[in-house]
């Protein structure tokens, strides 16, 4: 398995080629297999017929002449038959009498009159008549019992030089090979070529699906369409209306969180107004007091101390607000007062609702970690949370670091979050935000947020309510101590 | 000389044209009367035989020197020859003297061919080219080839030396047999297929000016003394038939004819003379000690 699926990992532009080329390579196997089998069967019939002819020719030639044990006329006719059979080229051609011996050979030095047949010869032909082929001598043998009135006169033997049939079973199965050769890399190489021009709109398809994730959602540009096949052309022209579509979603997106930035923005103002509003009236209390009884230094340092607070008040909610407008300190730091600001921020929010917030911030010591992202992840789940709770409810937030991760809990006795909104706090920066009348955008920021940090959430639901937890890595102390 | 290196070549086929021409010529020439007796004139092997075209030249250039037609009969063997001549089948023969001393009293000399201007020949023995033999007696227990039964230089003669040594041809080769012409003799010993061979001198000196490839493998071991050649004979009954008159004036005449020159020529013979029984007493002589051993 791990061999196929390497395979079939191979890019289509090689695994085409290869299958061509297997294809082709078993297919010129095949073939050349059933040529030669057919040339090797029609070259051993027609030299068994020829070399019957030649046995028919010399057996007649030399019957007389055996049966008168004629030695001359016997060599005679073998001398004759030497070259006037076209397609047989006997090395030697032997008239043995039924005792075994030599009446005439062609070869007379070889086989002398009167000599044994060689028990070789004898063995390899121990059949009246017929032929054995000795392929690797590039040698046939050749038997006929000579008969005369169906009485068995004498024997003829016959080598034949067959190299030239068997050179030219090599020849052709060379030229197979070379032509199936040459045919197999040229399919091959022009398969991958003209494979590689046909999905080069697929190379290009693919340039334009990376950049959209690194957040560039361009157009394929018209002028490809004309130089492509009509199955990409209508992929590119569907690639292009998602492109667009995709554009339009992401320009609505930015803008409705610019709209809900705004809108956070009016409620931490109007929340900012009625904090500063409180000190206020109590402030100008003091005043007045302060006009009417400044000359009992008890009321007068009662009413500065009041003034005092009022101001503090105001100056805190101040800094909390230019704090979330900057972003927050840009340092990679987050302190344990980098939060604890927070619930000033929402004070309006749980004054209006009469909600009871329990604010636990366990964080001991600096973390590395973005202060900016971690808080506003922390306000806008808590604003969220004020606006799920019913009123006179509580919210619950927990903020702790354990295990080399910051840990923020935020619970609600709300109705809970709709479960299909849930996963927007976990969805990737370069997807798609939500449509406007889907709601769920604050969400979808936060898990904008969360994803930058390189954070999850997970939303549970402990039976009233629902608590979303938030866990984002921390960088180990020692790496912050070599950083610094 | 009758030939002489690259000459002979261009000759013989300056001649072998010139036949063609002639032959052609010959064509134009009076044809032989029809409606007169065919004669038929019978040859064994006891020349050079390989040219089929000596022998339809032959039969042209008789039939128009005795004007009517000619037959040629070539004969296997001399005994078939000599059958059909003391049958009556053949009006003529060029046999072996060997079988005209056999029936001796029976037939009648004709013409005997002049070879080297000579009616005389040599019988050889050979062997192959690798044979270690140099004399005659050294052949014993080869395997032996001979022309035919019936030829004096192809088998009288060996008869005649075992005969002297009171041996037979079955104890003194260890084979022997038969191959009915002496050029097969030569193609027998230089293929291998014989040891040695007895044969006619006259073919093998011709074959060798001819067919070196073939007679270079032999080597001759043994020569006999100068022996009458083979004669062209007829049945002595026949002897003064003007047919048979006019077939030996053409022999006796080839030479002033030049259509019968140039078949002299490529038979290797200078013509052919009036023949007397005398030329062949060394063939009796041999023929009687060879009976008397049997």
């Amino acid at each position: 398995m791990p061999r196929f699926s390497r395979i079939a990992a191979w890019p289509l532009v090689v695994k085409v080629p290869v299958l061509v080329a297997g294809l082709m390579v078993t297919v010129a196997f095949t073939t050349s297999q059933i040529v030669l089998w057919r040339l090797v069967q029609d070259q051993e019939r027609n030299l068994e017929l020829l070399a019957s002819a030649y046995l028919d020719g010399l057996s007649n030639a030399a019957l007389p002449a055996i049966i008168r044990k004629d030695v001359w006329e016997a060599y005679d006719a073998l001398d004759r038959a030497r070259s006037r059979y076209p397609g047989i080229e006997p090395l030697f051609a032997i008239v043995a009498l039924p005792d075994g011996r030599v009446l005439a050979a062609s070869d007379p030095r070889r086989f002398p009159f009167q000599s044994t047949v060689p028990r070789k010869l004898r063995r390899r032909l121990a059949a009246d008549d017929g032929i054995a082929i000795d392929t690797a001598a590039g040698r046939a043998w050749l038997a006929r019992t000579v008969r005369a009135g169906g009485v068995s006169v004498g024997r003829l033997f016959a080598g034949l030089d067959i190299s030239d049939l068997l050179r030219l079973r090599r020849e052709i199965l060379v030229t197979i090979i070379v032509i199936n050769g040459c045919l197999t890399v040229a399919f091959a190489l022009g398969g991958y070529f003209v494979l590689k021009r046909m999905l080069q709109p697929l190379g290009v398809l693919e340039r334009y699906v990376e950049q959209i994730r690194d957040g560039r959602v361009e157009p394929i540009p018209e002028d490809y369409r004309s130089r492509i096949a009509s199955e990409f052309g209508e992929l590119f022209g569907r690639f292009n209306a998602m492109a667009r579509a995709f554009s339009e979603r992401q320009a609505l997106a930015c803008q409705l969180a610019e709209q809900e930035k705004y809108a956070m923005l009016g409620r931490l103002a109007s929340g900012m107004a009625h904090e500063v509003n409180n000190p206020l009236g109590g402030m100008l209390n003091a005043i007045d007091t302060i006009q009417v009884h400044g000359n009992n230094p008890a009321v007068f340092q009662a009413s500065l101390e009041f003034l005092k607070r009022g101001l503090a008040g105001i100056r805190d909610v101040a800094r909390a607000a230019l704090i979330t407008y900057k972003g927050g300190s840009e340092t990679n730091l987050l302190t344990r007062g980098d939060l604890d600001d927070l619930p000033l921020l929402v004070q309006h929010e749980t004054g209006v609702r009469r909600l009871r917030l329990d604010w636990h911030n366990r964080i001991s010591e600096p973390l590395a970690i973005g202060s900016a992202g971690v808080r506003q992840i922390t306000l806008n789940l808590l604003l969220n949370a004020c606006a799920a709770s019913p009123l006179g409810g509580i919210v619950t937030v927990t903020v702790s670091c354990s295990d080399g991760a910051l840990c923020i809990a935020v619970a609600d006795e709300g109705p809970g979050l709709p479960k299909d909104m849930a996963p927007l706090l976990n969805r990737a920066a370069s997807e798609t935000a939500p449509l406007p009348e889907s709601k769920g955008l604050g969400l979808w920021m936060t898990g904008h947020l969360i994803h930058r940090l390189g954070g999850r959430a997970e939303v549970e639901y402990p039976g009233v309510g629902t608590q979303v937890v938030v866990t984002v890595p921390v960088v180990s102390k020692e790496t912050l101590d070599v950083a610094a | 000389m009758l030939y002489g290196g690259g000459q002979r070549h261009a000759s013989r086929l300056s001649r072998r044209a010139m036949l063609c021409g002639v032959a052609g010529l010959m064509g134009a020439w009076p044809v032989p009367a029809h409606g007169k007796a065919e004669l038929s004139l019978g040859l064994t092997p006891v020349f050079l035989d390989s040219d089929m075209n000596v022998l339809s030249w032959l039969q042209r250039y008789l039939a128009q020197q005795l004007d009517r037609p000619v037959r040629i009969v070539k004969q296997r063997t001399h005994r078939d020859a000599s059958t059909a001549l003391l049958a009556g089948q053949l009006d003529a023969a060029w046999v072996s003297d060997f079988l005209y001393v056999q029936f001796q009293d029976r037939l009648a000399l004709l013409a005997v061919p002049l070879y080297r201007h000579q009616p005389f020949r040599q019988a050889f023995v050979i062997v192959n080219k690798a044979s270690k033999a140099s004399t005659f007696d050294e052949i014993r227990g080869s395997t032996h080839a001979f022309s035919d039964p019936d030829s004096t230089s192809g088998y009288l003669i060996t008869r005649w030396l075992l005969a002297l040594r009171r041996e037979s041809p079955a104890a003194f080769f260890r084979n022997f047999f038969f191959t009915y012409s002496h050029r097969n003799v030569v193609r027998a010993v230089g293929n291998g297929l014989a040891d040695s061979g007895s044969l006619e001198g006259y073919v093998w000196e011709v074959m060798k000016e001819r067919e070196p490839e073939l007679v270079d493998n032999t080597r001759i071991v043994y020569r006999s003394e100068w022996l009458g050649f083979p004669p062209i004979v007829a049945l002595d009954t026949t002897r003064d038939v003007p047919d048979i008159r006019a077939l030996t004036a053409a022999l006796l005449g080839m030479t002033s004819d030049r259509f019968g020159r140039e078949i002299l020529s490529l038979l290797a013979l200078d013509g052919f003379a009036t023949a007397r029984a005398a030329l062949y007493e060394s063939t009796v002589e041999k023929w009687r000690v060879v009976k008397a051993q049997a």
